[in-house]
């Protein structure tokens, strides 16, 4: 248990060539004790390599790491006292299930009784009890994810259990009680956990905060209501969110307004301030609703379909050349012809060159 | 249709063993045989077609004075040279092999795979190429026609061997294994012995059947290296041969030395079919 502090890390895989490419630009970040974080981004954008970072398999080409203010920079993955999740089931085909379980508190000289309860305890919240003796390589591939996750968790005391898409290969009925269980550990236990992933779903159902990365870059921290709400970047509307925000290109009307195809857009944007002409108007779908008796903020626009997906209804529309998404319960009636959808103020991000003013 | 698919499969099948244990029967019968039986026309059936006695095994034993060769030391000789030296190039073997798949070396132009094709390179060479380079290396350094001699050259035969298969077998290890074993705080060195290790033991079995195989065989080094005070099996057996073939002695000496081999094969495929050597991880 930690607090965990990156500050200015930066990594590039060929440092000493004249053009390094960065697989992580400069960021700093504190990730405080006991919470749940999660990483997101595509795959690609520099999240292994972040894990990786803290946990010692990589050492960073600029920045130092701090646990607990303390310098671990350079300190090698063994001492770190840090557990890490891969993607893949990494088991030790050769030991039972208890014995890899056991392995990390071996490692560290813990007593024969406490290596019991502990390797009990973990073994009982995932399951696995029945199969304590068995061996390892017997198992089948989910149940052998499983024993990864418990040798990350097995040690109570580490500064952070680091999980890589650690889900990918377990089904969905099991993923979603897997999740729980890690929620309740971080909640019974305090444990720090980084959860690594590409979807969405699963960082704004785990995690209390989510780091947003793109192409190395550091994009956005926040809580799951921040970065729906209010995206930072046009690159967050669209990456988060089913479907995507959506985000029309606009011009500045007023010190509080925009032009979207000759229709006024109020926002609560302050606009006074802007220099350039690539305005974008970004709304997420469940926000447009078809206007009742609203008189302000309303488009006209023409209904190409309706998807009915189950608890709520998709409607994809045109207005002009812009396609627009609007997400409405099953319930509401959509006419036909001359429909107007209204667009709240106070939910409308103006971006100036994609980024959130 | 599949009566006619069984039919054929049964067939090559049974040709196949035919093929394969006739020369083993031939050898075993005719080590049984004296100069008439070999001679005297086709025999099969001892009893009935030959009256089978213990020449053809006697000599292999019998004091080289009356005309044996006594082949017990050389056997011996040839165990005692074929495990030390696996022994010794798995071991280098499995350590460079780790090396080799896991670190990133670099010297000028010379990379790991580089090195790594270096020792592969060492058998594409005719052995005739390395006969004298070996032989005055032994002179210089009091080793020809000695035990340990042999098993300095049969350390550089056999140890690419093992780097080769090994090389392959760690590289389909996941790197994934050796860093949860430094996450779960073990260092390299541990991690190496505690985790890895005994995740490659059916690499470790594949790499050491070669080795002994190969080092078993082989006729060529243990001929030229060696005259009167030391010799290995494969050169005595030859020495069996005289203006008469005695192939009644040339058989049991064959069955004799193939007998270790057959051992090896036994023990791997009982380990092969226990599972063990099915893969790592996933």
């Amino acid at each position: 248990m930690a607090k965990i502090d990156l500050s200015n890390i930066s990594h590039s895989y060929n440092p000493n060539d004249p053009n390094p490419v960065f697989a992580l630009n400069p960021f700093s970040m504190t990730w405080e004790n006991g919470n749940r974080y999660a990483i997101l981004g595509p795959s690609g954008c520099g999240k292994t390599t972040m894990l990786n970072i803290v946990s010692g398999l990589v050492r960073p080409s600029a920045g130092r790491i701090l646990f607990d203010d303390k310098d671990v920079t350079d300190l090698k993955t063994e001492d770190r006292n840090i557990a890490q999740v891969f993607q893949f089931p990494v088991i030790y085909n050769t030991m039972t299930v208890y014995e890899n379980l056991a392995f990390p508190l071996k490692c560290r000289d813990f007593s024969k009784s406490k290596t019991d309860e502990r390797v009990n305890s973990v073994a009982e919240t995932l399951n696995l009890k029945s199969f304590l003796n068995s061996p390892a390589r017997k198992l089948t591939a989910d149940q052998k994810q499983l024993i990864s996750l418990g040798r990350g968790l097995v040690r109570e005391d580490v500064a952070a259990v680091l999980m890589d898409e650690p889900l990918t290969v377990i089904d969905p009925d099991l993923k979603f009680r897997l999740r729980r269980n890690l929620k309740e550990i971080n909640e019974q236990y305090k444990t720090t956990l980084v959860y690594v992933t590409h979807d969405q779903n699963e960082a704004m159902t785990f995690a209390d905060n989510i780091i947003v990365m793109s192409e190395g870059e550091v994009v956005q921290t926040g809580s799951p209501k921040e970065l729906f709400e209010r995206p930072n970047t046009t690159f967050v509307g669209y990456f988060i969110g089913s479907p995507a925000m959506n985000l029309f290109e606009s011009e500045v009307s007023s010190n509080d307004s925009v032009k979207i195809n000759n229709n006024l857009i109020k926002t609560r944007t302050n606009l006074s301030n802007i220099k350039t002409k690539n305005i974008k108007l970004g709304i997420r779908s469940e926000f447009i609703k078809i206007a009742q008796n609203q008189n302000e903020n309303l488009i006209n626009v023409n209904v190409e379909k309706v998807e009915d997906l189950g608890n709520y209804k998709l409607i994809t529309a045109k207005m002009g050349n812009f396609t627009i998404k609007s997400k409405v319960t099953r319930e509401t009636e959509i006419p036909s012809q001359n429909v107007k959808l209204h667009i709240p103020a106070e939910k409308c991000c103006v971006y100036e060159d994609n980024k959130l003013i | 249709m599949n009566k006619l698919y069984i039919f054929l499969k049964y067939f090559f099948i049974v040709v196949w063993t035919v093929f394969v244990i006739a020369p083993f029967l031939w050898a075993l019968t005719t080590s049984f045989k004296d100069f008439q039986s070999v001679n005297g026309g086709v025999t099969y059936i001892p009893w009935v077609d030959f009256e089978p006695n213990l020449e053809g095994w006697k000599v292999l034993i019998k004091s080289p004075a009356k005309g044996g060769v006594d082949i017990i030391e050389p056997y011996f000789n040839s165990l005692f040279v074929t495990c030390t030296a696996s022994l010794i190039s798995i071991i280098l073997g499995t350590l460079s092999a780790y090396a080799l798949s896991r670190y990133t070396f670099k010297a000028g132009f010379v990379k790991n795979n580089d090195i790594t094709f270096f020792f592969i390179s060492q058998r594409i060479m005719p052995p005739i190429v390395l006969s004298i380079p070996f032989f005055l290396f032994l002179s210089s350094i009091n080793l020809l026609d000695s035990l340990t001699g042999l098993i300095v050259v049969y350390i550089v035969l056999l140890m690419p061997i093992a780097v080769w298969i090994m090389v392959d077998f760690f590289n389909k290890v996941p790197r994934e294994i050796d860093e949860t074993a430094l996450i779960d705080g073990c260092n390299p060195y541990q991690a190496f012995l505690k985790v890895v290790l005994p995740n490659s033991i059916p690499g470790l079995i594949v790499a050491g059947m070669f080795c002994i195989i190969f080092g078993w065989i082989d006729f060529f080094f243990a001929f030229i290296l060696t005259f009167t005070e030391v010799q290995l099996l494969p050169v005595k057996i030859v020495a069996l041969n005289s203006s008469v073939t005695p192939w009644w002695s040339l058989s049991a000496s064959a069955l004799v030395s193939v007998a270790p081999l057959i051992i090896v094969a036994f023990i791997v495929e009982r380990y092969l079919s226990k599972g063990n050597l099915s893969g790592a991880i996933k």
